[in-house]
């Protein structure tokens, strides 16, 4: 039997982090890993989808390449090879996960790869052996949640609608695709389809396309996914899934979709499989219940990651991870997801941290608004990506410190690690309007967003 | 850039005002429309916007001192905005002073130039000893040292949550409890040194049954106005009764017809009237006493302050040159500017300026009482509640109508005899209306 200080059960960004951590902190630390190291997000989330999104948009980008005065390139000519770009995506994936290993290594923590069963609040057992552990850490992630919809396993089963891990196996290109549901991914794969030449409609539920971000921001994108190509069907009730179409109810109409594939996202239920034994509080969709230092209801056993739904983001579950190791090593730390922030890689990419001006409402905080378009924005303008906007939002009452930073736009997604910089430190409005940022940049837009939300902006 | 901010004309007739309270510290940084000062007029305790946006360097003035209109009192650098980085660059100037000043000690001698813009001299006791304090620079938040200054949390004390130690937000607000808490149990502490009954001691110290309620503006003001007032003026108070039972007869019969047209007719106005004809006759009372300058300072003109019960306290609305006005104006006066008063709606103008003022609580019930002289004016006139008195009138009980008046002034100015001097004429003119009609 081994002992160890800490065992964390999932090798996905929140473990790996986690064990790193922990063994910097001095801790001697085994993960337990039944398949691939960097679990969803390297091998069939995050990564792969982002690498895909990157080449659609190299793709989007030779298509325009007259734009940039670049010429001798046929469009007729110009095509996707899905396979060629999986087989590429793959070779990225690899090298990543294989850096894990290294990471491992170097840090002295130990891998076993297996099934973990825990027997009880102190021992788990995998391949048939026993490891005891003083703490555990919980990180066994997610998989997706498939509704009751009439016919819809059915067709997972006959490989008409697939999700991720499905589209990541295909080696066809599609000419017509449904996505049904409207979740990040389901957005990010309307915009990788679309990108590369597929004929895209989405079919959801609520009337907005991102329920989740500030309504500005999904109503600027729906707009823009729209002229890009892609239908949209709102406020829609499906009715059944079948092979040969998926019958819609929209508005009391009946309506009749078919397409190649269905690729479906309706978020995601956690994986709790060989944590039975432990008697741990969850909510009503079985997410393990954590408060701000990640601790469950059980004192020795932390849960991270998208297994307690709190932010199923690859960034907060290694945050999170981060956080349990320290709280276990005695440094107290806490999480503050307001102040996280979170990316839609959509054309153009959608990213936000804080509170939306609804919650803010919601909330009767006394805010103040900037606006900048990026139309204004001299670098948006120089690479002919030109539409979006930054939306800043600040509590008047505590002197301006920001509370939410939303923005749409080319490059949104490293844009908002600004705003997540200066909320960590709750910097103000006025802060940030005083800090020369370089020329000619987008970022130069969440300056004049700021000043917005004081007085005025100087570009506009 | 340097801004020297005057202290503005905020209202119609203001030409002075006393700071009661600097809401900014030299070094602060302020933004436009930030109250910087509570400044208290006449009547009311308000408080100065900045009309710009950047670092107090200097405060003209100290708590207490009067200001008048066009005065500098805060001198802003409008060159910084409001950032927060303010108390680092405080902290640091701060530094290489204490260092220049222990260089002085031992003995260097040259030239040490110690001058910064952003330091400005500070008369202030309780600004330098925070300073002191401040020598090292404390890794916090900007929201988290506004705050701390906002909640008078010495922010070198506070034990940060953040990375490295950093104070947040949360810790700044986490300290201010702890620290009403430590008052209260300083307040609880004191209350039961002096409390000999054990078993009281025990009932004081149950904390949830006691509650600590926060003053309001307004009952602040109040609060430090009688304070004003009563450790300022040696009060005295003579009162007397007088027989209005042919007044009371006189009201009686026009009551009624007036109350057709919407006058309210009242004792009061006839008070206000009879007050007046006095005033104008013994106008010591109608003064205020300049101590600084050991002079009387008489007023000719008549505004009357009504002292009025409203839902968030005592106010003193006022009836400017009442002495022009008939009774029934008066009546109507009276009426507009206690409702105006009960339902928030009263001006800052109809609130200052009174020159003599006159309290009814016989309204609301009592017979005597004796009033607070509305400072800096020299007398107040407390009005008590008008019953039906058997007396002696030419050897035979009688029935009469009683007023009783309580009147309370200054007795550094005014004179025990000339306060009963006072009362005997209210009561010549009361008791005869007529005469009343005919000398005020």
């Amino acid at each position: 039997m081994k002992k160890y200080d800490i065992v964390v059960l999932g090798g996905g960004p929140g473990g790996y982090i986690a064990a790193i951590k922990s063994s910097q902190l001095g801790k001697k630390v085994a993960v337990v890993e039944k398949d691939k190291l960097g679990g969803i997000c390297l091998n069939w989330g995050c990564i792969p989808t982002k690498t895909l999104l990157s080449y659609a948009k190299h793709f989007q980008d030779i298509l325009r390449s007259e734009d940039f005065g670049i010429g001798g390139i046929d469009k007729e000519k110009v095509y996707v090879d899905i396979e060629k770009m999986m087989l590429k995506k793959d070779e990225t994936v690899n090298k990543l996960v294989s850096g894990i290993h290294m990471l491992f290594k170097k840090n002295g923590v130990d891998l076993y790869n297996g099934f973990g069963k825990a027997i009880d609040e102190n021992n788990i057992n995998v391949n048939g052996e026993n490891l005891s552990f003083d703490n555990l850490i919980i990180a066994t992630g997610a998989k997706a949640y498939i509704p009751n919809i009439k016919g819809l396993k059915e067709s997972f089963e006959s490989g008409k609608a697939i999700n991720n891990i499905g589209i990541l196996g295909l080696k066809d290109k599609l000419d017509t695709v449904l996505v049904l549901g409207n979740d990040t991914y389901a957005v990010e794969y309307a915009t990788f389809y679309n990108a590369i030449g597929a004929d895209v409609t989405m079919i959801f539920e609520d009337k907005n396309i991102l329920p989740d971000y500030d309504s500005e921001l999904s109503q600027t994108l729906e707009r823009q996914l729209k002229k890009s190509g892609v239908k949209l069907v709102n406020n829609a009730n499906i009715k059944e899934v079948r092979d040969d179409r998926v019958l819609v109810f929209q508005k009391d109409k009946e309506k009749e979709f078919n397409a190649d594939k269905y690729i479906v996202f309706y978020g995601i239920r956690p994986n709790l499989s060989g944590i039975e034994n432990l008697k741990l509080t969850k909510d009503k969709n079985g997410f393990i219940q954590t408060d701000e230092k990640l601790r469950t209801n059980i004192k020795n056993i932390y849960a991270i990651g998208d297994v307690n739904g709190k932010m199923p983001l690859a960034h907060v579950a290694s945050f999170e991870g981060v956080i349990a190791s320290e709280n276990i090593c005695g440094i107290d730390s806490k999480i503050d997801y307001l102040k996280i922030p979170k990316v839609v890689y959509s054309f153009p990419e959608i990213s936000s941290i804080g509170l939306s001006e609804a919650e803010a409402k919601i909330r009767n905080i006394n805010y103040s608004i900037g606006k900048f378009p990026l139309s204004a924005n001299s670098m948006a303008n120089l690479k002919g990506e030109t539409s979006g906007f930054v939306k800043i939002l600040a509590d008047k009452d505590m002197y301006g410190e920001i509370i939410g930073l939303h923005i749409i736009g080319n490059d949104a997604s490293n844009m908002i690690a600004e705003g997540a910089s200066v909320m960590n430190l709750e910097g103000t409005i006025y802060d940030l309007a005083k800090v020369v940022h370089p020329h000619p940049t987008l970022t130069e837009a969440i300056v004049e967003a700021s000043l917005d939300a004081i007085d005025k902006p100087l570009n506009i | 850039m340097k801004f020297e901010f005057q202290f503005p004309d905020i209202g119609e007739g203001i030409h002075e005002g006393v700071i009661t309270k600097w809401l900014v510290k030299e070094g602060d940084m302020i933004k436009e429309g930030d109250s910087v000062a509570e400044v208290e007029t006449d009547k009311v305790t308000t408080e100065i916007p900045s009309p710009k946006t950047g670092k107090v360097i200097e405060l003209r003035a100290s708590n207490g001192d009067t200001i008048h209109v066009g005065d500098v009192f805060v001198v802003i650098d409008i060159q910084e905005n409001a950032e927060d980085v303010s108390p680092e660059d405080k902290k640091d100037t701060l530094t290489e002073k204490k260092e220049i000043v222990e260089e002085e000690n031992a003995g260097v001698v040259g030239e040490v130039i110690s001058s910064s813009e952003v330091i400005a001299p500070s008369d202030e006791n309780k600004s330098d000893s925070e300073d002191k304090s401040n020598v090292s620079k404390v890794l916090a938040t900007p929201v988290a040292r506004k705050l701390a200054k906002d909640l008078g949390v010495d922010i070198n004390k506070v034990v940060g949550s953040g990375p490295s130690g950093r104070v947040m937000k949360e810790d700044i607000i986490k300290a201010s409890k702890e620290i009403t808490v430590e008052k209260q149990k300083v307040v609880l502490d004191e209350t039961l040194k002096t409390t000999a009954d054990l078993k009281q001691e025990k009932t004081i110290i149950e904390d949830e049954r006691i509650e600590r309620i926060p003053l309001t503006k307004i009952r602040k003001t109040i609060s430090e106005k009688m304070t004003q007032s009563k450790f300022t003026i040696p009060h005295t108070t003579a009162m007397d009764e007088l027989d209005v039972t042919e007044l009371y007869e006189f009201r009686k019969k026009y009551k009624d017809s007036l109350k057709e047209e919407e006058i309210n007719l009242t004792f009061m106005p006839f008070i206000i009237k009879a007050t007046i004809s006095v005033l104008k006759k013994m106008p010591e009372f109608n003064s205020t006493f300049d101590e600084e300058n050991d002079e009387l300072v008489l007023k000719k003109f008549y505004h009357i302050g009504i002292a009025t019960d409203t839902d968030r306290g005592l106010m003193v609305p006022v009836i400017r040159d009442a002495d022009r006005l008939s009774i029934i104006e008066l009546a109507r006066k009276v009426e507009e500017i206690s409702n105006n008063a009960k339902n928030n709606q009263i001006e800052l103008k109809d609130l200052k300026g009174s020159s003599f003022t006159i309290t009814n609580y016989g309204s609301i019930g009592g017979y005597y009482g004796i009033p607070i002289i509305n400072y800096p004016e020299s007398a107040i006139l407390g009005v008590g509640r008008i019953v039906q008195k058997p007396i002696i009138k030419d050897n035979e009980i009688v029935k009469a109508w009683i007023l009783p008046l309580s009147l309370s002034y200054d007795h550094r100015i005014i004179d025990g005899a000339s306060g009963a001097r006072f009362l005997n004429m209210m009561k010549d003119l009361l008791e005869n209306p007529e005469m009343l009609l005919l000398k005020a």
